[in-house]
């Protein structure tokens, strides 16, 4: 079996460990200091894996399907799992259109034995998170049925083209899945399909769970506490590795501009994207962004056109997901020896008290572990080498991944 | 009343913290006309600054330097401030401001090395130090308060389409992080920057005449952007959210997208530009 092959041992099966010798007090005799730089180690170290994938799966489209079963009603989690699990998903959904500008979402969710679509797949945040929070009202009731959840993310991601990233990610609450056939043909055809499946586990490793992520090679983790389960949904913020059945190929898309600048006045119309809602009904506006291609017009972007189906972007949003292609280098650590009396990004005054120091190799500027998590997390630039003119030169020379990949496999 | 009350409570809870990134690229058309220009500008950004600083007791200030060999923060500087003695009865801190910023740059401006030929400012990478320091200040803030940041970018140079990828994640985590970005171009209207105004939900301004530069700073970026909505502004610039194609930079309408790597064509393109299909590495 695969997960006896992949060498990892279970805690229990290893020596005895002493994991409170981890934890130092500090002069006070706290141990906040010691808890903080075990959890900025854990941000680092995953930074440092980011690297290495030769091909992103960047058209992201991506199922969540939520547990809705009884099970979610056990306070472990604080107040209630279904409650932890709607206001972290809320900040997933935000991060993920905010990483991914170009990729679709939707929700699916798994009660009484059958699963429904909670949110239809969709590229805006908005609608996800109204339908989210509605369902953490609703009644919690009876089994999961993990068969039912994945056919039906299935059915609407194999209508996707062959270009996009197929994703599932699934919040399991109950160690049980009540189904009405053999869960196995339905792997296997995930497996075909090259859907890639991922599961968070809110109580204890299931072993059918685990068998899913091998076999479609996606992550598996059980959840510790609040902190952890939000660590391990943020780890499915970054695009994954593109699949095998993943083709590459040159889509049709459509850089609208606003509409308004081309006549003095322009005319007022209905957008296409609020003219079916009831509740939101079309108003007549001014502005609104035009298909190139029929004319019709929307109010946001992005968006697939409704009328001829073309997809609809700005150039920022492609912009948005270069950093994925062109990661900042990873931060040498370096002991505090006095060298630089200030952090060069954000001027904080180093203390005795630092212990490390991050260097970038390229621009050799200094700075304090808040900005390294910054830069990498959150700016997507280092500062130094975008500030200093001989270092920016570098910067044109910087090459996208797949290109550094092919280099070392010539070699 | 008693939400009125509440609200004085929260406002002296807030602060509105300005960062201005001043640029003295000396390649700048403006300063190589006429190098008395650059004196004008510091005075105008000096006066605005002080009257930033005198709205509210708990407004802060920074003001970075964007030369051509590098960045630099004007104010405030690390280490004792200056001595300052009170001068005409004017505000201590206001004296501080303008001895800090002009002695620091005349520093920079002595130290720099000399410029073999024109070149770009690199004000991305300086707007990016803007917001690591804003993001330290956030970090730090005592509890129960709340800092609302705001970036004022005064240049007269070029844009580079080089610096189009460093723009992009700066304007981008600007408005994640809830920052507001002005600019204020002094001589050639700004592309790019107008993107970045418009993303972060700043102000545009192109200055019509250099002589009245304080009169439009204090008219138009003084006020914080809770105010501005009260106010009558230029009207917002449309901007142009087009793709350039890579092949031939034309701004195109309907273009052609690799799935892979993002690459805009205007037509369907020869093989040569697109990543070789490679295997996969599997976890």
């Amino acid at each position: 079996m695969a997960e006896e092959d992949d060498g990892k041992e279970y805690r229990w099966e290893t020596g005895y460990e002493k994991t409170w010798e981890a934890i130092k007090e500090d002069e006070d005799g706290l141990v906040d200091g010691a808890i903080a730089d075990i959890i900025q180690k854990g941000k680092r170290k995953r930074q440092a894996q980011k690297k290495g994938h030769s091909r992103l799966g960047m058209m992201r489209h991506f199922y969540v399907i939520v547990d809705c079963s009884e099970s979610m009603t056990i306070p472990d989690l604080k107040p209630t799992r279904i409650m932890c699990t709607t206001k972290l998903l809320e900040m997933f959904i935000e991060e993920f259109f905010d990483q991914n500008p170009i990729s679709q979402l939707g929700v699916i969710a798994m009660k009484g034995k059958r699963a429904e679509k909670i949110s239809e797949m969709a590229g805006s945040s908005r609608k996800h998170i109204k339908a989210l929070s509605q369902m953490s009202k609703t009644q919690l009731t009876g089994e999961p049925s993990l068969q039912n959840g994945l056919e039906l993310a299935l059915q609407t991601l194999k209508m996707i083209p062959s270009h996009a990233s197929r994703e599932i990610l699934i919040i399991m609450g109950s160690l049980t899945t009540c189904d009405p056939g053999d869960i196995n043909t339905t792997i296997d055809t995930l497996k075909k399909e090259g859907v890639r499946c991922s599961v968070v586990s809110l109580s204890a490793e299931i072993r059918i769970c685990r068998h899913l992520t091998v076999e479609t090679y996606g992550l598996f983790s059980a959840v510790l506490d609040d902190s952890h389960f939000r660590d391990q949904l943020m780890q499915h913020i970054d695009p994954p590795p593109a699949a095998q059945t993943q083709e590459n190929s040159l889509i049709k898309m459509g850089f609208p501009h606003n509409q308004s600048e081309e006549t003095k006045e322009p005319a007022l119309t209905m957008c296409m994207c609020h003219i079916d809602s009831n509740d939101e009904p079309s108003k007549l506006t001014a502005g609104g962004y035009q298909c190139p291609q029929c004319g019709s017009k929307y109010c946001e972007l992005p968006v697939s056109c409704t009328s001829c189906n073309l997809t609809l972007v700005s150039a920022p949003h492609l912009a948005r997901s270069y950093h994925h292609l062109f990661p900042v280098n990873h931060f040498r650590e370096i002991p505090y020896t006095k060298q630089r009396e200030l952090c060069y990004a954000c001027q904080k005054t180093f203390t005795d008290l630092e212990k490390n120091v991050y260097q970038c190799d390229l621009c050799k500027q200094i700075f304090c572990i808040d900005c390294d998590i910054f830069i990498h997390d959150t700016l997507h630039i280092c500062v130094g080498c975008t500030t200093i003119p001989m270092a920016a030169q570098n910067i044109h020379l910087r090459e996208p991944i797949y290109k550094q990949n092919s280099q070392h496999s010539t070699q | 009343m008693e939400t009125e009350a509440r609200t004085v409570d929260n406002k002296e809870k807030e602060c509105s913290l300005l960062v201005i990134v001043l640029d003295t690229n000396p390649s700048q058309q403006i300063i190589r006309r006429d190098s008395h220009h650059v004196t004008q500008i510091l005075d105008s950004i000096c006066a605005f600054s002080n009257a930033h600083l005198m709205q509210r007791p708990q407004n802060k200030l920074a003001v970075l330097d964007c030369h051509h060999h590098g960045t630099e923060f004007l104010y405030p500087t690390p280490g004792r401030p200056l001595d300052i003695r009170q001068v005409d009865g004017q505000y201590e801190v206001f004296t501080l401001v303008e001895k800090t910023i002009k002695q620091k740059l005349a520093q920079i401006i002595s130290d720099a090395p000399k410029m073999s030929g024109p070149c770009e400012s690199l004000l991305a990478g300086s707007i990016a130090m803007a917001l690591s320091y804003i993001t330290r200040l956030e970090r730090n803030r005592p509890l129960g308060t709340r800092i609302n940041a705001r970036i004022l970018v005064v240049t007269g140079s070029n844009e580079c389409a080089s610096q189009y990828m460093t723009y992009m994640n700066v304007f981008f985590t600007a408005q994640k992080q809830n920052i507001v970005l002005d600019v204020c171009a002094l001589d050639k209207s700004l592309t790019l920057l107008q993107q970045g105004c418009d993303i972060t939900g700043g102000q545009y301004l192109r200055l019509p005449q250099l002589e009245g530069l304080l009169q439009y700073l204090l008219w138009v970026f003084l006020p914080d952007p809770e105010t501005r909505l009260k106010l009558v502004l230029p009207p917002p610039v449309k901007v142009d959210y087009r793709a350039a194609c890579f092949c031939h930079r034309e701004l195109i309408d309907i273009g052609y997208v690799c799935s892979v790597c993002f690459t805009v064509f205007k037509s369907p393109p020869p093989i040569a530009g697109k990543p070789k299909k490679k295997k996969v590495r599997q976890m």
